[in-house]
């Protein structure tokens, strides 16, 4: 360790599990990144699905989270694909890498499962963050699904999706 | 008719066997046996009364033993088995009458003199101790553990002198000494020591230390102990060498640097600590504050000595507490740039003592406000060097603005404190630290409920957190949902157990118990109140006895100093805040027990007539049965589950005290111990004068009136009971004429010479 390497030691980054314990913070997170009220369902589901749902600290502080689904999908070869549900980290804590070591490590183990096809979400046309971020790390921008958020002004969206290479 | 025939005398022997051995129902089979033929011979039946107590009998085994010594009031050993009977359960001083009996009859008897000894220990009766440690050396002069003893004995009562010799007598009667390490040795020659530096000659203290320096096992004992007796003989260079190698093995040990400060002759006990008084090789004509000059030596040597120890927390403290002025402002800077980067949820902790120094805190303030202002601009910390180097990770500016919510709450400055706290939230609301301290500014606004909400909403972002959950707790118990806090305390108990909540009883949580009693006091339900601050007094109780133990197992050890410790600590131990809570608050209860037997006010009562007032309390009185009976039927139900272990509360109500027939000498029971432990503590005497006012003892009233006085004359609560002890002198009537002189003599002390001849 060099003492004046400032950056190595106040920029850690580290992924932890989801547990009934600290289920509370990802649902504060969700909270205030998504005007999206889930359900309980939906946090029972997260604790669930292993590896497809984490956060992310920040020295040592929990400002991120990511929640995948998977799908079962018509196409026999892949039965399920994943869905990204919610990614998001708190804005001060933004363009410090949390959103990419979060979607690396969904994309990571979605490979390792041979089962899983493809990874795909949605995302509000008006975006923008998001779509450069998800185009940065290789997914592509599909179909435009009208009225996908009826409860928003901007109530567009579009799928993206990252087919995954066996 | 003591003597057994043969056959029935080896059966007796082998049951004194069966005890020894704890084979309890082999013996009592025994004693059965014996008893069928000789129903009268009292030793057996004496020790059938002991296999009884210890098979969980206690009233049979008390009958039993009784009998036998009716059958034989001349044996040492049925006396020796009461005695035992009395120990087991506690009762030492009914034990101590019984050994002594016992004694007389065989005055000789090992077993029972060591026993004998360890009671009069328990109970520090050194007297008597010392004496009996005689007779067993004399007896056994041989044995260590005897000699040990009786220095230990002279060493607690304060004769140093004493102590020293029987342990110097002892030493040289050891034919070999040790040539390898030995722990027991060692330790034993350090106590030795550690006498000799108590009882103050410092030059003879350290030529002990130096002739018994090869034996000794604990290194670094010796060597603070050379530093400290080198340093109260003015050897300050030598003191210093030996500090500095202490600092280096531990630069984290503030008692290491302020000897190495010491040593160099720059230590100045800061006017912002309180602790000064208790470093008692301070040199009397130190002054308290350092000059310019020292000042800067000392901060010159806190440089040199970060550097060599980079990782050293105490080392970056310390120099906030000498520095003043400018130089405060600049070491401020950085420690608080180091901390608020890395991210210490402690620092203000660390730092509110310094807050003692109104232009410290004056310079606290600005620079974590300046902090603020830059770190949202430029995202540094330093404004003027915004253009260069890295920025800031965010959680700099979440740790300062979290800083600063606590530094207005500290200052109560309720409203900033809230706002800033509401920042640092809307900034990272995950963060479990502030909603805590979003609690606590609210309870410092008085506002209960509010702070209850915000630690509940703390303890949900993290449920496995031990801590928050009792925090919640105690914040559920202040605003009085007892119910709730019941429920939150349960997710931390063991779910085994028939009442979970007993479970907080066996861990001998005294905050909960504090907490929830002064809850129901609120809630004028006096009686589990007063279960709850008996709980806390039968917890220091069991702490006393946890001793017991330990007056055979540290001799044996030879772990003699942390055995004096132990001793010191124990006879202290009812000075502690919560024993003190415990006992402000039952004396209230019990006062106001006497006051209004039909039942305090609660504040839901303010402003009611009398007639609703009585209909309120029937209300109550009907919602308690009803509690009763859910009570009840849950605990059947919980008898039926085998699961289940333990039994339930008898006395969920604490029936038991408000039926008591003497609460003012309960009461009193509570404080005594206060009395003789906290006499400079004016409560003690206010709580005093309040009890005996009341059993119109008016002299003991008199007397606590006095002495408090004595500690403080302006006392708001000792003004209100002069006037009421005026008022009662006036008003009884048949005061006996001693009495009466003794009030008047003292008259004047607490009402003035004006007053005189009321
Ligand atoms: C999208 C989001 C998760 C990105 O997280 P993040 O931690 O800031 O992302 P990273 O720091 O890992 O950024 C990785 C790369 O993505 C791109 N990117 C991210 N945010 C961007 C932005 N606002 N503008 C342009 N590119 C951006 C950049 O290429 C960036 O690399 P760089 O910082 O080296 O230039 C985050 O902005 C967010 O939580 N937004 C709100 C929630 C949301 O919209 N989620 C998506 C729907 S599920």
């Amino acid at each position: 360790m060099s003492s004046n390497g400032t950056r190595a030691s106040s920029h850690r980054i580290a992924l932890g599990d989801i547990n009934p314990n600290n289920l509370g913070q990802l649902k504060r997170i969700n909270t205030v990144i998504f005007p999206i009220n889930y359900q309980p369902s939906f946090y029972k589901d997260v604790l669930e699905v292993g590896e497809f749902a984490k956060i992310a600290y920040f020295n040592d502080v929990c400002v991120a989270a990511v929640c995948c689904r998977k799908d079962p999908t018509p196409e026999a070869t892949a039965p399920h694909d994943l869905y990204i549900a919610t990614l998001g980290v708190l804005a001060p804590y933004r363009r410090l890498g949390l959103g990419t070591a979060l979607l690396e490590h969904i994309l990571e183990h979605a490979a390792e499962d041979k089962k899983i096809g493809k990874v795909y979400l949605h995302v509000q046309t008006t975006n923008e963050e998001a779509l450069a971020f998800y185009k940065k790390h290789g997914f592509e921008q599909k179909e435009k699904v009208a009225n996908y958020y009826p409860n928003f002004d901007d109530s567009d969206a579009y799928r993206l999706e990252k087919v995954l290479v066996q | 008719m003591r003597e057994l025939p043969q056959k029935e005398a080896n059966l007796f022997k082998q049951i004194l066997k069966n005890y020894e051995l704890k084979q309890y129902k082999k013996g009592l089979k025994g004693a059965e046996q014996i008893l069928k033929k000789f129903p009268e011979h009292g030793e057996t039946m004496a020790m059938k009364g002991l296999f009884y107590s210890h098979l969980d009998k206690k009233e049979e085994a008390y009958e039993f033993v009784k009998k036998g010594l009716r059958y034989d009031l001349k044996s040492h050993i049925c006396w020796h088995v009461f005695g035992l009977l009395y120990r087991a359960d506690k009762n030492y001083e009914e034990a101590l009458k019984c050994y002594t009996q016992a004694l007389r009859i065989d005055k000789d008897n090992m077993q029972i003199l060591r026993d004998y000894s360890l009671l009069q220990m328990q109970l520090r009766n050194y007297e008597a101790y010392i004496e009996t440690r005689h007779q067993l050396l004399e007896l056994r002069p041989q044995n260590r553990m005897y000699w040990i003893g009786l220095a230990v004995a002279y060493h607690m009562m304060g004769k140093n002198d004493l102590a020293v010799k029987v342990l110097s007598a002892y030493e040289d009667s050891l034919k070999d000494i040790p040539t390898k390490p030995d722990y027991e040795h060692s330790e034993m020659l350090l106590y030795h020591n550690s006498i000799l530096g108590e009882a103050g000659d410092m030059q003879v203290a350290l030529d002990h230390l130096d002739s018994i320096d090869k034996h000794v096992c604990d290194r670094r004992a010796v060597r603070e102990k050379r530093a400290q007796y080198l340093m109260a003989l003015d050897r300050y260079e030598e003191a210093e060498a030996i500090y500095r190698g202490l600092v280096k093995e531990n630069p984290d040990n503030f008692a290491y640097i302020e000897g190495l400060q010491k040593s160099l002759k720059l230590y100045f006990p800061t006017t912002t600590t309180t602790s000064s008084s208790s470093s008692p090789s301070t040199p009397a004509s130190a002054p308290a504050t350092a000059t310019a000059q020292e000042q800067e030596k000392i901060l010159a040597l806190f440089d040199e000595l970060q550097k060599l120890y980079p990782r050293s927390n105490a080392c970056k403290r310390l120099p906030l507490r000498v520095a003043t002025g400018e130089a405060f402002v600049r070491v401020a800077d950085a420690y608080f740039q180091h901390s608020l980067r890395k991210g210490v949820p402690s620092l203000f902790v660390n730092i509110k003592k310094l807050y003692a120094d109104s232009d410290k805190e004056k310079a606290c303030e600005k620079l974590v406000l300046d902090y603020e202002a830059s770190l949202k601009e430029h995202g540094r910390f330093d404004a003027k060097s915004s253009d260069s180097g890295e920025k800031e990770p965010p959680t700099a500016l979440l740790w300062t603005l979290y800083y600063i919510a606590q530094h207005y709450d500290y200052t109560r400055q309720t409203d900033k404190a809230l706002a800033y706290i509401e920042r640092a939230i809307a900034h990272t609301p995950t963060l479990v630290e502030l909603y805590m301290t979003k609690g606590r500014i609210l309870k410092h606004a008085g506002k209960p409920k509010e702070a209850m909400e915000a630690m509940n909403e703390a303890r949900e972002l993290d449920l496995q957190d031990r801590f928050i959950n009792s925090k919640c707790v105690k914040y559920m118990l202040r605003a009085d949902k007892v119910a709730d806090a019941e429920k939150t305390a349960t997710l931390f108990t063991r779910v085994d157990i028939a009442d979970p909540l007993n479970d907080l009883v066996d861990m001998q949580a005294m905050w909960y118990s504090l907490e929830s009693g002064e809850s129901h006091m609120r809630q004028g339900q006096m009686g589990k109140a007063l279960k709850r601050f008996h709980q806390v007094e039968k917890h220091f109780f069991d702490f006393t006895d946890d001793q017991f133990d330990f007056h055979t197992y540290c001799l044996r050890k030879m772990t003699l100093r942390s055995y004096v410790a132990l001793l010191r600590l124990e006879d202290q131990l009812r000075t502690h805040p919560y024993y003190v809570r415990a006992v402000k608050n039952a004396v209230q209860c019990y006062v106001m027990m006497v006051d209004k037997p039909e039942g305090c006010d609660t504040k839901e009562m303010e402003g009611m007539t009398e007639a609703e007032k009585k209909k309120h309390r029937n209300k109550q009185r009907k919602a308690e049965l009803k509690a009763q009976k859910e009570y009840e039927e849950r605990r059947a139900q919980i008898a039926a589950d085998p699961t289940k272990k333990g039994k339930l509360d008898e006395d969920p109500e604490g029936m038991k005290f408000l039926k008591t027939e003497d609460p003012l000498g309960e009461a009193l029971k509570f404080l005594r111990p206060l009395q003789e432990l906290a006499p400079n503590r004016i409560e003690t005497h206010l709580w005093g004068f309040e009890i005996y006012i009341r059993k119109k003892k008016l002299l003991l009233a008199l007397r606590a009136l006095l002495k408090a006085h004595a500690l403080d004359a302006n006392n708001e609560t000792l003004k209100k009971q002069l006037l009421r002890f005026a008022e009662d002198v006036k008003a009884a009537k048949d005061i006996k004429p001693s009495v009466k002189a003794v009030i008047d003599n003292h008259w004047a002390t607490l009402y003035g010479k004006e007053a005189v001849g009321h």
